[in-house]
């Protein structure tokens, strides 16, 4: 299986300091691997190297020690560059430009003909929803406008490999599903996704396997199935039209009981326990079932908990 | 090779777009015509008043325009960030230094070429009015093309000051850039009194440092021509020659190092 | 680091290094081809105009003129110095002959920026006083810029001695000389010596004892190189004088016996007059010309001598 992504004990330190330097280990023999066609999440709080690892990648910085292939050639590789887009963090580009004449601009840097470019920059304009904006000043862009225009020139060379970072950043509820729909759409492609965030219900959704940064430190990789525990730690019971009483009666097989108004009841049950067979016995006495869930460990648990480890 | 091109061309468009620029190249022909007015009130001097003070707006306006926009191509790219999305593209990172020096380059010849046609319009007017007699009298004719040697003097200089401008912008903040671009910019118009020293200093050791010191800096006063254009003392074109030589020649130096450095560089 | 190489450090480097080379040479090759210069190059505008235009930065207009000055004379007086060793090849940068014109302009523009410019009073006045080839060889015009400094400064003894040398030395009018000296003497803080110059100036002046007097003066009250440097010089010049004149009496009187001009050190040697060769304050031997006259070595960096006052021809 061909890696779109590989780093090998990959470690930046930066000097800290003016007159002697001490060294500041931004990144720590980070060895990660990214399959080619998945999307993959990139995960950890501020100042974990998120971006410090997207920068090596793309050679915008210089590593200390260790490896990085990307597309299987060397960071900064001109052929690798053609066939990938990145999205900066909280991107700026030129207030004096438009959108299309920046899409414009970077498609000429991208070698597209003419032709081609005004074809792919209309089009891309549309996919990430700027319609007539597009001929304004991108002084004039609010953040989640300017967040739209960065996917928009990640995509311009219908690239093989995405690097987005924090691709959510800046954007309503609505621009974030978008994004979603659009990620999903790469994968379909074929394209491989790799983006960071700190925003962990999006690398739920959409990931196929993730790393957590923590500290410069990679705490934890791989599929996601794998990594949160398949375990289910309860249940979650919403029923309807039940009394009081009743609750009292069965009150030992339940943890809790959360009243939601409405004569609503959210019950929380222990893992072990049958959640069928209470629904049954409540059902009979006359109540009524809104929702059953599992409660499974979250990504943000097991990701708090090996923050926490890290401290 | 293409990148260059393009990023030369958006170099331009930026430098065209800016309030700042506008504003620059407009006061140099406000003053240049206002020099018309000035030159009026001292009679006999106002054609060799006229070409001075025109020669020298365009030099001190291009320098203005040469340090602001040179440190802007590449230190404000650095510092808003803007540069990430840039630098992901399939470029080497001494085609985006060298395209943004030629962008600006670009611009300076339009600008220069805008305040020269400006002062030759002012001439052409000044001429309309002067009699035939008074014509003759003068030390070099009114639409004298040796103003164009002195510009093109001017020009060379304004590159070697942009070339400094992104040199220091390589690796310093805007601000920072333009201070140092403005220090080397004086020096190198006192280095011609470095190489008076030791006519007139006696320790070989301050010979030496100023010596190496003179050739270090730019030597930015053997571009000023202006003193014998304007008496239509003679510029010969093997000077012409040499002294453009020795300005690419020292363009060159600065661009490798900027290209080096910038190459290296890690950005934060 | 890995990722980066070293190699093209090094090509650049190199590439430096070579057009570092070129261009040094382009610079060499352009400063011998130095344009004409006009004139008025060198001062831009008229006295007036320039203090009116330059509101701020006086002090620093006042020191760049003041520089200017420095190397203006400096400069055209090494030249002068070169021709006569060599034998009167104008360079191409200066058209012949030499010309001190804007010597005084520039002083006089220094000082009207800063009128306390205490050395560009003092050291002008010397500047200017220098005689030709060498120097402008006005001493007016070097009293006239001290009397301009006394407008501002009438407390400053120094210019009214400065006044006073410049009679002596330059112009050689001795009475006023001495006026001068009274002049500054009269002034509160002025030293004892000022007074008894003057009366020297009427009495004994011209004569190499006073001379002496007065450049030991400079030599011990002078507070930078140039000054210093100059008086020791003046002072070994004297003293050369001096010994060449004991020099001579010997060499006159073996002429006598010999019954013709000696022409060597040699010969004198061998007649039992002197022992060895004489050499003069700076270590160089003294020439014997053809004609039998003692003279200064023309390596010798007291060459030439000053032209005393009331002393005969050069030697």
């Amino acid at each position: 299986m061909a890696l779109a992504i590989e780093t090998i004990e990959l470690t930046k330190d930066y000097a800290v300091g003016f007159w002697r330097k001490r060294p500041r280990r931004a990144l720590d023999r980070l060895s990660l691997q990214v399959e080619a066609g998945e999307v993959f999440g990139f995960l950890g709080p501020n100042g974990a190297g998120k971006t410090t690892t997207l920068k090596l990648l793309l050679q915008l910085v210089f590593p200390t020690s260790g490896e990085a292939r990307i597309l299987g050639r060397p960071p900064g590789d001109l052929d690798a560059k053609r066939r990938l887009g990145y999205l900066p963090e909280n991107p700026y580009f030129y207030d004096y430009l438009t959108a299309e004449e920046l899409l414009t601009y970077f498609g000429g840097l991208l070698g597209l003909d003419a032709l081609e470019r005004r074809k792919r920059v209309s089009t891309l304009l549309d996919e990430v929803g700027i319609g007539s904006e597009r001929r304004l000043q991108l002084r004039k862009f609010s953040k989640g406008m300017l967040q739209r225009v960065g996917i928009a020139q990640a995509l311009l060379n219908e690239p093989d490999l995405v690097i987005l970072d924090e691709p959510m950043s800046g954007l309503d509820p609505l621009g974030r599903r978008d994004v979603r729909k659009l990620i999903l759409k790469l994968r379909d492609r074929g394209c491989t996704v790799f983006f960071s965030s700190h925003v962990l219900s999006d690398a739920e959704s959409l990931c196929s396997r993730v790393a957590i940064l923590a500290k410069g430190r990679l705490v934890a990789s791989g599929r996601l199935s794998e990594i949160l525990a398949f375990g289910i730690r309860g249940w979650e019971l919403v029923v309807a039209n039940i009394s009081d009483e009743i609750l009292t009666r069965y009150a030992p097989r339940i943890s809790r009981a959360q009243p939601i108004g409405g004569g609503r009841f959210a019950l929380e049950l222990p893992a072990d326990a049958s959640p069928e067979q209470l629904l049954l016995d409540l059902t009979a006495r006359g109540g009524q079932l809104v929702s059953l869930n599992p409660l499974r460990e979250t990504l943000e648990d097991f990701f708090v908990e090996q923050v926490e480890q890290q401290r | 090779m293409r990148t260059l091109f393009w990023i030369a061309i958006n170099g331009f468009r930026e430098a065209v777009r800016d309030k700042v620029m506008y504003s620059l190249v407009a006061f140099a022909i406000l003053l240049i015509l206002a020099s018309y007015v000035i030159a009026q009130l001292t009679a006999g001097q106002d054609v060799k008043i006229l070409k001075d003070l025109g020669l020298s707006s365009i030099a001190v306006f291009g320098l203005f325009m040469a340090i602001f926009i040179g440190i802007g191509l590449v230190s404000k790219e650095v510092e808003r960030r803007s540069i990430y999305a840039l630098l992901a593209k399939p470029m080497r990172r001494s085609d985006l230094v060298l395209g943004k020096y030629f962008g600006l380059v670009l611009t300076l010849l339009v600008n220069v070429g805008i305040m020269t046609a400006a002062l030759y319009a002012v001439l052409a007017y000044l001429g309309w009015h002067e009699s035939e007699s008074e014509k003759l009298a003068l030390d070099a004719a009114l639409l004298d093309p040796a103003l164009l040697k002195a510009v093109a003097l001017t020009l060379v200089q304004l590159m070697i000051v942009t070339a400094t401008a992104i040199f220091f912008s390589t690796f310093s903040t805007p601000i920072l850039s333009a201070a140092l671009t403005f220090g080397v910019y004086v020096a190198g118009f006192f280095s011609t009194d470095l190489r008076n020293f030791d006519q007139v200093v006696e320790s070989p050791v301050v010979r030496t440092m100023a010596r190496a010191l003179y050739h270090v800096l730019p030597n930015l006063s053997s571009f000023d021509v202006t003193a014998q254009v304007v008496h239509g003392v003679p510029v010969s074109w093997k000077y012409m020659a040499v002294t453009i030589a020795y300005g690419f020649t020292y363009i060159a130096i600065l661009l490798i190092m900027s290209v080096t450095i910038f190459s290296r560089r890690d950005f934060k | 680091m890995s990722g980066k190489s070293r190699r093209p450090v090094i090509v650049a480097v190199v590439a430096i290094l070579l057009c570092g080379g070129i261009s040094a040479r382009l610079q060499a090759l352009r400063d011998s081809m130095p344009l004409s210069t006009t004139d008025d190059e060198t001062l831009y505008l008229t006295e007036r105009a320039t203090s009116r235009v330059v509101f701020t930065h006086r002090s620093l207009a006042s020191d760049l003129y003041w520089i200017r000055a420095i190397q203006y004379f400096g400069g055209r007086s090494r030249i002068v110095r070169e021709h006569q060793a060599e034998g009167f090849e104008p360079p191409a940068s200066i058209a012949a002959p030499v010309s001190f014109d804007q010597l005084y302009p520039l002083l006089d523009v220094a000082t009207t920026l800063d009128p306390r410019f205490n050395i560009a009073y003092r050291f002008g006045a010397i500047f200017l006083s220098a005689r030709d080839p060498e120097g402008p060889g006005r001493p007016d015009l070097a009293v006239r810029l001290l009397e301009k400094g006394l407008q501002t400064a009438p407390e400053k003894w120094q210019y009214w001695h400065d006044i006073g040398f410049v009679y002596y030395w330059s112009a050689r009018d001795y009475r006023k000389a001495s006026e001068a000296f009274q002049r500054g003497a009269d002034l509160p803080g002025a030293p004892w010596w000022l007074r008894s110059l003057a009366a020297t100036m009427l009495v004994r002046g011209g004569d190499r004892v006073t001379s002496r007097l007065l450049w030991r003066q400079l030599y011990e009250t002078a507070n930078n190189d140039y000054a210093r440097v100059a008086a020791q010089t003046k002072l070994l010049q004297l003293d050369a004088i001096d010994r060449m004149e004991q020099l001579q009496a010997l060499v006159d009187r073996a002429a006598a016996r010999a019954g013709g001009p000696v022409t060597s050190w040699r010969e004198l040697e061998a007649m039992g007059v002197a022992r060895g060769v004489p050499v003069d304050p700076a270590n160089i031997p003294y020439t014997l010309l053809p004609t039998g006259r003692v003279a200064l070595s023309e390596q010798s960096p007291l060459f030439p001598l000053p032209l005393e006052p009331d002393a005969g021809p050069r030697q």
